[in-house]
């Protein structure tokens, strides 16, 4: 399930069309202060970095007024980009909630929550819903070229009938009186003349009146927006085309989506070794429900055991270079770029990912996966390490290539390419770390060392045959 | 588009029909007098298919008429702007052609046929494409959209497009004949 293109779809359709959105209500005076424009599109974003969310808690971490993000997010539900479920806190939940709080020894929360009488408060809860934003965007945007394009066309107007001696005018709702059995046109009721289609007199009269003017300058705005339009969402109709195939995140109901991700949480707090509610309600500000976060933040719950605002900063830093991926980089199913954001951050994430998913789905045997996972860190570490020296040996191996190669060219009279070529071809041939290197590139995709490999490549003076090696790896991957 | 609504009306009822079979002299003129009558409010009215209640029947002073009033169900057709409707081909003419859809009159003008169909006068004057494979004239059946209305007291009178996605011709009777 890969949520980063549709939350490129979110972002860009947040920013065309809810950018100058103001939710306020009517009673309340326009002034500067209480303008709010931008806010849709800074809830949108927030939406596209969380699943369900408590609205308070969305408020709290946007310091916005609940009030104000109650009615952004009423707008957005009723433009169908957001789910909203609200529900009474029913006693049990409170009271896992209340025993997850008193394992942590939070003295804090304990004070509050301590006492039995806990009131039912209705919470509300919110998400956005992936399927339905693509279907409202693109439903949208036929909206708007229909519209344009029909206004254009003259397609809805009732046609216009003139006499052209006495002057009446007509429509066509007049039809069935202005038919003549005689022959197949219209017949003025005054004085039988023929009658002109007005749009028919317009064609004809080129430069008429000022009518006309207007009617062609409306045409000439008309088609001038249509154009610009076509322009200036061209990115958002990209990127739906981008979605068009891919897998719809689909997360379910609040309820369904909470026991999935609790289930997560547990795994991954099992890893950490600690008792699973407290962490996950610590991680996760208040509230019985936690709120995990997409994937592979998952992991890092459970890894760092960082607040969860840290973690959303995290996210956006981890975020950002993907924005400017090449295209051909994001087309290709998102598993790379998942992969390549879990290399930035380089720590054994990939492993941990996929662990992970596992022990969420069948959460029986997690201390078997426990034992699995340390193996598989202590593993990760071990292949680091070895990694490393390897790497070491690598740069040596280059220095002592480039030497080698930088004999051959002061050798050879070839031109620069060709002289390439024959320094590749010793190093197969001659130098034995040439073998290593070959068998070291081969191990980079699933080592997860992408970059660094990059970086010795450039070492090794990778020449331009050697990269595009590399291209056809990642493509294929 | 179809409604089934219930509808009121004060019947006279001349003193001859006063008898046994009271009621079903009622129920047969407000038949014949309201089926097929057009409401501009209501539409057109298609079928009565029941009576709610017949009200205690007033005798009218120096004629002896009586009125009850009577509540009836009944189907009625309204036409609506924006409406997709299929229709039949009446007339077919240099501005446009008409088509009947029920008791409703349409009149498609030739702007709002398609570009590429082009009027063909004669015997059986139709629109016809240029390639011919696609033609308009008297009975053919048309889908269509109501793009205006205009409703009068007593009468419904549309006017129509065939110029846009899934509209135009769904049977031609040239094709067969
Ligand atoms: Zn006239």
């Amino acid at each position: 399930m890969s949520v980063e293109p549709f939350n490129r779809l979110v972002k860009l359709a947040a920013r065309a069309f809810y950018d100058d959105i103001t939710t306020k209500g009517d009673n309340q005076p326009k002034t500067g202060r209480s303008d709010n424009r931008g806010i849709a599109v800074v809830v949108l974003d927030a939406l596209t970095r969380r699943q369900w969310v408590r609205e308070e808690d969305l408020a709290k971490d946007l310091k916005l007024h609940s009030k104000q993000l109650r009615r952004t997010l009423r707008f957005f539900e009723e433009e169908k980009l957001v789910t909203r479920d609200h529900r009474k806190e029913t006693a049990k939940g409170a009271k896992v909630y209340s025993a997850a709080v008193a394992a942590t020894g939070d003295g804090l929360h304990t004070g509050r929550d301590g006492d039995d009488k806990i009131k039912l408060h209705t919470h509300s809860y919110c998400c956005l819903d992936y399927s339905q934003i693509y279907d409202v965007v693109r439903y949208r945007l036929h909206r708007m070229k229909k519209k344009l394009k029909d206004e254009l066309e003259n397609k809805n107007t009732v046609q216009e009938y003139v006499c052209p001696n006495c002057g009446k005018r007509y429509n066509a709702l007049d039809a069935l009186r202005l038919v003549s059995p005689e022959d197949e046109y219209f017949h003025c009721e005054s004085c039988n003349g023929e009658l002109v289609a007005e749009s028919d007199k317009l064609a004809t009269q080129e430069n008429g009146d000022g009518d006309d003017n207007a009617r062609r300058r409306r045409r000439d705005k008309l088609k001038d927006m249509l154009q610009k339009m076509e322009e200036q969402l061209k990115p958002l109709m990209d990127q739906l085309g981008r979605v068009k195939d891919l897998a719809v995140p689909e997360f379910g109901s609040l309820q369904a989506w909470e026991v999935r991700a609790n289930a997560a949480a547990r795994a991954a707090n099992g890893d950490s070794g600690s008792t699973d509610p407290s962490k996950s309600s610590q991680g996760l500000g208040f509230g019985g429900t936690p709120m995990p976060f997409v994937g592979e933040t998952k992991v890092e719950v459970a890894f760092s055991g960082i607040e969860e605002k840290g973690e959303a900063i995290k996210l956006e830093s981890g975020n950002s270079p993907m924005k400017i991926l090449p295209p051909w980089l994001i087309k290709q199913g998102m598993n790379l770029t998942k992969e390549q954001r879990g290399e930035v951050k380089q720590e054994a994430k990939m492993e941990g990912t996929s662990s992970t998913v596992d022990v969420s789905d069948e959460k029986k045997l997690t201390g078997e996966k426990d034992d699995v996972k340390n193996l598989q860190d202590e593993y990760v570490k071990a292949y680091y390490a070895a990694l490393l020296v390897k790497q070491r040996d690598q740069e040596e191996a280059a220095k002592r290539e480039q030497e080698l190669s930088n004999r051959n060219i002061s050798d050879s009279v070839y031109d620069t390419s060709s002289e390439r070529q024959v320094g590749m071809k010793s190093k197969r041939e001659d130098v034995d770390e040439g073998v290593d290197d070959v068998e070291w590139e081969e191990a980079t995709p699933a080592g997860n060392t992408g970059e660094s490999s990059k970086v010795h490549d450039l070492n090794v003076q990778a020449d331009a045959l050697e990269d595009d090696e590399d291209d056809i790896d990642w493509e294929e991957g | 588009m179809f409604f089934h609504i219930v509808l009121e009306r004060n019947m006279q009822l001349h003193p001859r029909h006063f008898g046994r079979d009271l009621r079903d002299k009622l129920v047969a003129k407000l038949m014949k007098d309201v089926e097929g009558t057009c409401s501009g409010r209501h539409g057109f009215v298609v079928a009565i298919t029941g009576i709610e209640s017949v009200g205690k029947g007033l005798i009218r002073d120096g004629t002896g008429f009586v009125t009850f009033p009577v509540k009836y169900q009944c189907v009625v057709f309204r036409p609506f702007k924006g409406e997709i409707s299929e229709a039949v081909v009446t007339m077919v003419n240099k501005m446009g052609f008409f088509a009947e859809a029920g008791p409703v009159q349409i009149f498609v003008s030739n702007h709002l046929i398609p570009d590429d169909m082009e009027f063909q006068s004669g015997d059986i004057p139709n629109y016809t494409t240029s390639d011919g494979s696609v033609k308009i004239q008297k009975d053919s059946e048309v889908r269509l959209k109501i793009i205006g209305t205009r409703v009068d007291a007593t009468e419904i009178f549309c006017i129509g497009t065939i110029k846009d996605d899934f509209l135009g011709v769904i049977s031609d009777p040239g094709a067969t004949s």
